[in-house]
Parts: C-alpha cells; structure tokens; sequence
C-alpha cells in the first residue's frame, strides 16, 4: 500500500499547487491534442515569467505534429537545450516561478517535463555612473545575475573560477553567487562567506546592500565592511587578488570582501593611471577626507577655545567676518552643516532637473543670503563649501555616506573641549576603526596590523611590477601573483 | 558597555564646564603692551586692536597704574567692553626710564608664566615713553602687527639680531651671556625706527649701541642672511650686499683669557662709484672690508668688557671649552680677556657687465 499512498499523495500536492495557482491571474492552464495520436497534453506556466513565443515556436508545433509515446520522446523532438524531466512534484512550485513551463500527458500524470522559456526582460549594459573612469572599461553590472556573471566569466575565463550559488530570502527567493578562484583564495574565507550567506535569515533580500548588512562583522558600524562595486574590471582584479566576490540576483552592485578602510579610498581608475599619478591622487583623497571631517570641528574649536592659535594676518579676516553673526561658532557651523546635509539629501532624492534647480537655491540663495543676514560667517561659509567639496572626492559613495556622518561627533567634541575634544574623538574613532574587521581580517590593514608588502598597494600604488605579492593579510594559497623572470639581455646587433 | 556609554556622557557633560570659552569675538585680543615707569608707578597700557567691518584696524589703547606688573590687566578690564585676553600678544614695549631705572624682570617673568603668551613674541626697549610709541597709529594692520613685522623682518634679512622672549630669557638664565634687545625711537609723528640694540643686566640696560654699529654686533653673535654695508675705498665709495656670514671662536689660551673670533663673509658688490671694477680693486674692497670688521668688532668687545657685560657669550663659551669652570674667577678675568677678530671677507659677485 506504501506505494500507492506515496502516489496519492504526490498527485493530491499537485492538484492543491494547481489550485492555489489558479487564484492568481496569471497562471495558465492549456491543454491541446496530438494530430497523430489523439494524445491530450497541457502546458501549465506562469505568462508573466515566460516568453510564450518560445513555446509558439520551439515547443508547440512539434508536440502538435510529431508523434510521440511517453514523456521521454519528447526530449527528442523538441529543440530546447534546457528540458527537464522530473516525477517529484515538490520542484513544481520553483520551477514554475523560475519562468520554466510545465508539460503534463494526460496518460501519465507521474511524469513530466520543464520547458525553460524565460522572458529576459533586462536593460542593456550601461556606463558605470557611480564608480565612472574617464578611462578604462565603460561596462557597469546590470540587476540580472546572469548577465554579470557572463562579464566576470568573460574577464577571467579559466576553470579556477569557480561560482557557488544560493538562494536567500524566504519570500524573495534571490540568487546569491559567491565568486572565488580555487587555489588562490584561502578556503577559510570561502567557508565564512558561505557559512554567513547561508545563515542569513531574512523575508525579501533586494539588493546586496541587504546581504552587506547582514553579514557585515559588526553591524552597528558606521563604515561598510564590504566593498560594493559596480565594475566589473574591479571584480575581476580583487578575484585575482585573492579576495571573494558575492552577486546578488537585482542588484547591480557587487560586494568585495574581505576588505581594508584603504581600498575605499583607492578609485578603480587609479590602476589605469601611472603610478605616480594614482599615488598623488591617492594621497590627495586621503587629504580630502581627513579635511572635510577635520576642518569645521577645527574651526569650531579655534573660535571658541584657542585664539592663540590663529596667525595674526587671518585674525582679522576671522574678526570681521565674525563680527555681526549672533550665533556663537558651534551653532554656526551646525546651521550650515545641515543646510549642506540638506541640500545633499535634497538634491538626492530629487530627479535630475529639479536637482539643479535646488543646486541653484542652495549655492546662492541660501549661501549669500545667509551671509548677508549675518547668520552665517562668509569664511565659515567656504569651509563648509569645501569639506562638502571634499567629501565628494570618495570614490565609494558609501564610504563618502560614513563621512558625512562622522563630522557631527568630532564638531560635538570640539565644541566640548576644543582641540582636546577633537582628539578625543579621533580616539575614538582609532579604537573603532582598529577594532573593526572584515571577514575576520583586520580593517585598517596595512596600517595596522603594519605590513609592508601591502603598502604597495595602499595609500599610495607602486607599480605593476612591484606588486608581486598578493595582500598577505588575505592569507592566499599563492603568495607570489607571478614569477619575476629575469629578462634576457638583448644582446648587441652585431653578435 | 551601555553603563559606560553613559558614563562617559555625563562626564562629557560635566566636564565641559571645566574648559573656559574664549570666543574669538567676544574678548578683546591684546596684540601689544608698553610698560612705562611714571612718578614711582608703574603704567601699563593695552593695545587692543579694533576690526572694522572694511578690514581696516583701528588701535584702543588701555591705559592703568599699578605697583605689581601685571596687575594692570585687572585694572584695564574694568574699561574695556570685553574681556582682555593676552594670547594673540605679539609685541611688549618697555619705556626708557622703566628698563634705566625698575628694571624689567618682573614684567618678563609673568609672561613667562603665562600659558598663552608664545615664546616667540618680541621684546623691545623704546627711547622715550613706551606708551607714546604704541599710540600712534602705523598702517592700516594696526600698530602690533606693524612694530612685529617691523622686528621680524629686520631680523631675518637686516642688522638686528635675532631676539624674541625665548632668546632673552635662555641668554638671561645662561651664565656668561647677557641679553640684547632692540631699541625702538619714534622719529615723527607716526614713525618709528629701530635705533639700536640695549644690552641688559638684571633687567636694567647698562648701555645701547647706535643702529650703524649693530651690523659688526650681529656678526659676532649671529648669521648673516641679507645684511648690507657701505664703506669709503680711497675716494670711491663701495656697497656691498646680500652677506653670508659665519663665525667661529677659538680659545687661544685659558690661564690668561684669550679668544680668536673668525669671520667668514660672502658678499656682492652691488655698487661702487669707481669707474671699473677690477679684480684689483676687488682685492682692494675685501682687505677694506677685513680690517673694517676687525676693527669695529674689537671695539665693540672692549666696549663690552668697558662695561662688564657678555652679549657675545665669551663667558659661555669657555665654560663649555674648561673643565670646572669658575665664574667667580671669571667676573674678574673678563677684563682681561683678549679678543682678537680676524674676517676674511669674500666677494663673490660684482655684477654682471664688465
């Protein structure tokens, strides 16, 4: 009686799939007859999620005018590449949301058949308008996970690349690929990334800024422990590297790690550039950053508490432009922190042509209306101006959303203690960035724990050939990227 | 963790009251102060400069009488609009009959003890009342920024040797060094210069050297940076320019004191009334030069020792050089001391036609 029950049971799961299915509106049931063999047979799917000319023209017109038995000769008469056969009803439900279609024989209802029939429904391959490169490849990942895996295959097509993939996400489903290179990738970290990504409990994950918040190693960190990017040319670079990269279906970003506080602040373009150059442009970042989170708490803390400190030629300018504001410096600089803030999350969340007008309205109205009424000082003005011009100079926006952020505290501290208040909160903000790690590895590499062979690639970039080494803080099974073979002396033209 | 959190909040809190505000705007910055000792008082006077809304400085002067040095301060704040705050204190002054007379000690040892005067303000004695010098008004950056400038730039590329707080006070607590300051003269309403260098003991000037003399002084104590001279060679006139110049002393002999002093200077003839210049009229201004330094800088050291001061540091200098050094003993051997100055003057360029 086992097997008899076994059956039951399987045809009752597909008589109730079927019938939850028909509450939606875009589940089709059709059933058509062989002309042959007077076989009835129907094709269940889900028409949102199917190309229904593939079925037109691949499917249909053989199963109509071919003749055939059982389930199994239909794989010989129907040209589709991706046909399944399968008696466990239990796929049904994934398959059919898969965008696959069902074939069912009357005659056997144990038995039948997937019919991929996908509707790609993607955009077109676009230029990188985040991470943009004047120079350097022009391709940016688009939402679907196949389309950029293919670019990643494409860079590196060879079999170490090896691409494991999961679904997470109890009602979305989504795909999530973990891209590593076998024998160069410490397997430990392979083993975490997977380990995280299968744990990760959660209902709809539709993007990986999701996943970045669910797997990152302290959660409540201002600063992204993954590294998102939407290059692929990067991707492939950080593979080769050594490091993991992680694809979720919809998302156009992929995420990088583990990763160090240094790679945020290295553009991808700075590898087209000579290494002079992306060193000088490394460093001016570096100094752009360490400005606009400096410079209005500096401010702050010199008008309130160290006038010694300012030169005797600025202590004018400073005098008279402090002269008719009512606010003392803290509010000051808070009132027109927010005002960029606001301008910033306007300008954001605005489209682009309203965008500019706002542009308009923030930079000279609010700008020298402000000064003019004698709210704000014009020399406080500019600093603003340019930290909020310097924080733009990030290459990852997230990380240029962290330091946005963090000039609040370090304004907070300097109006509390001046100068010592600042160091403080750089104290502070030491002990976290030291205690922070990603993927276990330590974040503010190579600057601690100190590692020389990284600083190659750090702060500043030597060149290609001086980077013979992978990070070591990724712990590769291949140290050495390549073996440097001394080059044949050319010999003279005569010998 | 959370009760540390806040914790460290409330200290936060509680601890900010303890850091006094000074907001740029609502203090009055002293820039400058002049001592002057008036009818057996002290008078200090303030110089607050004023911004005015098109940049232009105007100067507030405050003026009060004490008996303790800086005690004047307390006094003055009871006229000013605004606390007076003494960190941007760039210049202090000390009127003739005070640096002749009180002495000046007291007044720099409270700016030693004040945390936010720099080291690096400069000091001066003035012909006359000090008072009447910072009054007057100099250019449009006020008068402190005027007479600082005025100092630096003196220092770094004219006579005057360098000076400033720092120096005073280690050539003060050095034995066998005595300490120089400039001497500020006002010439006319609204002018100044600076007349020449005073030389203090115990804070009281024991005698100045006029302004022509402070070229032969500075090569003994200090480096040449852009120093010029102009001397008679037979009937022409010469003007020599832009001198490097290095000094090096040499103990001759301990029992009875006696010092070589080598100066080695690098000028350009940048002006000659001759006709030509040839390399024997080149040789001809170098000798003038060598014994015109020779001579004024050994003036200079018997006038020193005439007066029983050390701004050149002689003393200094053989304590380094002698084991078991004694003072005592040298107070009275600093009469005896020989110093004999040989220059050797070098002239690099004498322009570019010939």
């Amino acid at each position: 009686m086992g097997w008899f029950t076994k059956k039951h049971e399987q045809l009752d799961e597909k008589k109730s799939l079927e019938e939850y299915l028909q509450r939606s509106h875009d589940f089709k049931q059709v059933s058509y007859i062989n002309q042959h063999t007077n076989k009835k047979f129907s094709f269940s799917f889900i028409t949102t999620l199917i190309d229904e000319s593939i079925l037109q023209e691949n499917a249909l017109p053989f199963l109509l005018e071919k003749s055939f038995e059982t389930i199994e000769d239909i794989k010989k008469i129907i040209p589709i590449a991706d046909l399944q056969i399968s008696s466990d009803p239990s796929e049904m439900e994934q398959k059919l949301f898969n965008g696959y279609v069902l074939l069912t024989l009357e005659t056997d209802q144990k038995n039948f058949a997937f019919i991929a029939a996908q509707k790609e429904v993607v955009r077109s391959i676009t230029q990188p308008e985040v991470e943009f490169s004047v120079i350097g490849p022009k391709e940016a990942f688009i939402e679907s996970l196949e389309q950029n895996l293919n670019l990643i295959r494409k860079r590196l097509p060879v079999k170490e690349l090896i691409i494991e993939e999961y679904t997470v996400g109890t009602l979305s489903k989504t795909k999530v690929a973990i891209l590593h290179m076998e024998g160069i990738t410490d397997p430990v970290n392979v083993q975490n990334v997977t380990d995280r990504i299968k744990n990760v409990k959660f209902d709809a994950i539709t993007d990986s800024s999701y996943i970045v918040q669910l797997i990152s190693d302290n959660k409540n960190s201002p600063f992204p422990q993954l590294l998102d990017t939407e290059r692929p040319d990067r991707v492939t670079a950080i593979l080769a590297e050594g490091k993991i990269a992680i694809f979720v279906d919809g998302s156009p970003q992929a995420l990088i790690t583990p990763t160090t506080l240094v790679e945020f602040f290295s553009s991808f373009e700075d590898y087209f550039l000579n290494w002079i150059l992306s060193s000088f442009f490394r460093l001016i970042r570096l100094f752009a950053v360490a400005f606009s989170i400096l410079i209005t708490p500096i401010y702050v803390a010199t008008l309130s508490y160290h006038y010694e400190l300012i030169p005797k030629d600025l202590m004018n300018t400073l005098v008279t432009s402090r002269r008719e504001i009512p606010l003392p410096p803290i509010l000051e600089a808070l009132f027109l922190e927010l005002t960029i803030e606001l301008l910033r999350e306007a300008g954001a969340r605005l489209p682009t042509k309203v965008g500019q007008t706002i542009g308009i309205v923030g930079g000279i109205v609010i700008g020298t209306a402000s000064v003019e009424a004698g709210l704000t000082s014009n020399v406080l003005l500019i600093i603003v101006a340019l930290a909020a011009l310097a924080s733009f100079t990030t290459p990852v926006y997230k990380m240029g959303n962290a330091i946005r952020l963090l000039r609040f505290p370090f304004l907070f501290f300097a109006e509390l203690w001046g100068l010592l208040g600042i160091v403080f909160c750089f104290c502070l903000l030491m002990t976290h960035l030291l205690r922070l790690t990603s993927l276990n590895r330590p974040f503010l590499e190579p600057i601690y724990p100190p590692r020389l062979t990284d600083m190659k690639d750090s702060l500043i970039r030597l060149p290609f050939r001086k980077q013979t080494m992978r990070p070591q803080t990724l712990r590769t099974l291949q140290p050495l990227r390549f073996t440097l073979t001394k080059k044949k002396k050319r010999g003279d033209i005569d010998e | 963790m959370r009760k540390a959190l806040i914790l460290s909040i409330v200290v936060a809190f509680a601890l900010s009251g303890c850091v006094q505000k000074e907001i740029l705007d609502d203090v009055n910055l002293e820039s400058g102060s002049a001592y002057d000792y008036v009818n057996g008082k002290l008078r200090g006077t303030a110089l607050v400069p004023i911004y005015l809304p098109d940049k232009a400085v105007e100067n507030k002067t405050y003026s009060a009488n004490s008996s303790l040095s800086r005690d004047f301060l307390s006094d003055v704040q009871r006229q000013s609009q605004d606390p007076i705050v003494t960190g941007s204190l760039k210049i202090v002054l000390f009127g003739e009959q005070l640096a002749r007379k009180k002495g000046i000690l007291d007044l720099i040892d409270s700016f030693q003890r004040d945390p936010s005067v720099g080291a690096g303000i400069f000091l001066a004695e003035t012909q006359g009342e000090a008072r009447k010098i910072i009054e007057s008004n100099y250019g449009k950056r006020g008068t402190a920024i005027y007479i600082s400038n005025l100092i630096s730039h003196n220092m770094k590329t004219k006579d005057l040797p360098k000076t400033n707080l720092q120096r005073f006070l280690s050539d003060f607590n050095q034995r066998g060094k005595t300490p120089y300051l400039p001497q500020l003269r006002l010439i006319q309403k609204n002018q100044i210069e600076i007349s020449g260098v005073s030389f203090f003991r115990y804070g009281h000037v024991v005698t100045t050297i006029p302004a022509e003399k402070m070229f032969f002084f500075k090569l003994l104590v200090d480096q040449y940076s852009q120093g010029s001279l102009k001397l008679k060679v037979g009937k022409e006139l010469a003007a020599v320019e832009s001198i490097r110049s290095k000094y090096k002393m040499k103990l001759v002999s301990r029992n009875t004191p006696a010092i070589n002093v080598h100066i080695k200077v690098n000028a350009i003839l940048n002006e000659y009334s001759g006709i030509k210049v040839t390399p024997k009229e080149l040789k001809m201004i170098e000798k003038k030069l060598n014994k015109k330094i020779e001579f004024e800088c050994e003036k200079l050291t018997k006038q020193f020792q005439e007066k029983n001061i050390d701004p050149v540091g002689f003393g200094h200098f053989i304590k380094s050089r002698t084991r078991k050094f004694n003072f005592k003993q040298w107070e009275t051997d600093y009469q005896n001391l020989k110093v004999h100055v040989t220059a050797d003057v070098t002239i690099t360029e004498s322009g570019v036609i010939e």
